[in-house]
């Protein structure tokens, strides 16, 4: 799973901006969602990503699954992330 | 933990409110004023060096900044940028920093060597200036231009996989070759081409009565355009802007876009349309830039003028009168 080429990524106060600079589209996350980008960004699977949000966050990785994985299909639907 | 909670899109670079982000989102960045071409409908009126133009010590300053700020996409244009003698390097700076960068040119400069450079740098995109779908339109508006010159860079750029992008000005001159400009490009394989009404800025503004459409005309201007999106969807990107300058104005006073225009003396204006500077990038710190930016927009002589010229659109030929908001 990997980040489109022309999509670029930056931490802000409120979490994080993903800029698609191809199409020139701008989306915003909050810091949970900065939290999944980061680790995309290392190129982790989505089962690494649970089980290491789930550590930070205290909270078992059957809680976070579908969160995960939601937002996940969102920034592939958004063309910006890809399988 | 709800992850998609404050997940959502926002049209073009307002991003939630530009009051939130650390840095701009984009950075329009003339690089310089000069150009080989004397187009009646430049909307920068430029040609000729100017005063204070940024020294190479200073652009690299500048650069170093963008960088540390981690600005995700540069457009480079002028006047003509690769007239610029440290075009080359400027553009190797930006790209081996992982920013994003489009080029917007007249494409005249695009010989078969640069056009190998352009691949090696994997530009977001070059976006080339194309004013009409035959020689003798293009070469109406843009005075001392070579039609045949920009329509082979871009044929050459798309045959080596370079992303180029037709940007079209509709005037008198040339509005009605619109759908055949967008074949063409589609022809070319073009990724994108890019139009919206003419704005009354710069040399333009100077010769508003001689270029502006009539209603009529922009009424089948649209027509078409909605037809050719349409036809080319999914193949190819047709964008247009349907609002003038002064819808623009409007927008803009309420929702300021996350993007910093900085001219070659390195000062910095708030938009293209208005005539105000919020500092300068060899001045002050780039960070400070932004600062500025972000509170001249509240600033009270800002939003009057700016309301001064929604109802009287003629002082938007004011535009390159600098002003100094603080």
């Amino acid at each position: 799973m990997e980040f489109k080429k022309h999509v670029q990524v930056r931490k802000e106060k409120f979490g994080m901006v993903i800029f698609e600079t191809l199409k020139e589209k701008v989306f915003v996350t909050n810091s949970t969602g900065a939290d999944i980008v980061e680790r995309l960004k290392e190129k982790k699977t989505p089962d690494t990503i649970i089980t290491e949000l789930a550590l930070e966050y205290i909270t078992e990785p059957s809680a976070i699954v579908d969160d995960v994985n939601c937002f996940i299909e969102k920034l592939i639907q958004h063309e910006v992330l890809t399988k | 933990m709800e992850p998609t909670k404050n997940f959502n899109t926002t049209p073009g670079m307002a991003g939630e409110s530009f009051d939130d982000f650390k840095a701009p989102l984009f950075l329009a960045w003339q690089i310089n004023s000069v150009c080989n071409l004397g187009c009646l409908h430049c909307c920068e009126d430029s040609g000729h060096h100017i005063p204070g133009e940024m020294t190479r010590d200073e652009i690299f300053n500048f650069l170093h900044q963008v960088r540390e700020m981690n600005i995700p996409y540069v457009a480079i244009s002028g006047g003509e940028p690769l007239l610029h003698p440290n075009f080359f390097e400027v553009v190797e700076f930006i790209r081996e920093s992982g920013i994003s960068l489009k080029v917007e040119t007249n494409g005249e400069f695009i010989d078969d060597k640069v056009v190998d450079r352009f691949v090696d740098f994997d530009f977001r995109s070059v976006q080339i200036s194309l004013d009409g779908a035959t020689a003798s339109t293009h070469e109406v508006l843009r005075l001392k231009g070579d039609y045949k010159k920009s329509y082979t860079a871009v044929k050459n750029l798309v045959k080596k996989g370079v992303t180029t992008e037709i940007v079209f000005v509709p005037t008198k001159f040339n509005i009605h070759e619109v759908g055949e400009a967008i074949d063409m490009a589609y022809d070319l394989g073009c990724y994108g081409f890019y139009t919206g009404k003419i704005m009354r800025i710069g040399r333009a503004a100077l010769n508003w009565d001689k270029l502006n459409p009539m209603e009529e005309q922009y009424k089948t201007f649209f027509k078409t355009l909605d037809e050719k999106t349409k036809q080319y969807e999914n193949k190819m990107k047709v964008y247009y802007y349907p609002y003038d300058v002064i819808e623009e104005l409007k927008y803009r006073l309420e929702k300021p876009s996350a993007s910093l225009l900085i001219v070659p003396n390195g000062n910095t204006k708030l938009i293209g349309p208005l005539p105000f500077i919020c500092g300068n990038v060899k001045e002050q710190p780039l960070a400070k830039v932004w600062d500025r930016y972000k509170k001249a927009w509240h600033e009270p002589k800002v939003i009057e003028f700016t309301k001064r010229v929604i109802k009287d659109p003629s002082l938007l030929a004011e535009s390159n009168k600098w002003q100094n908001v603080f």
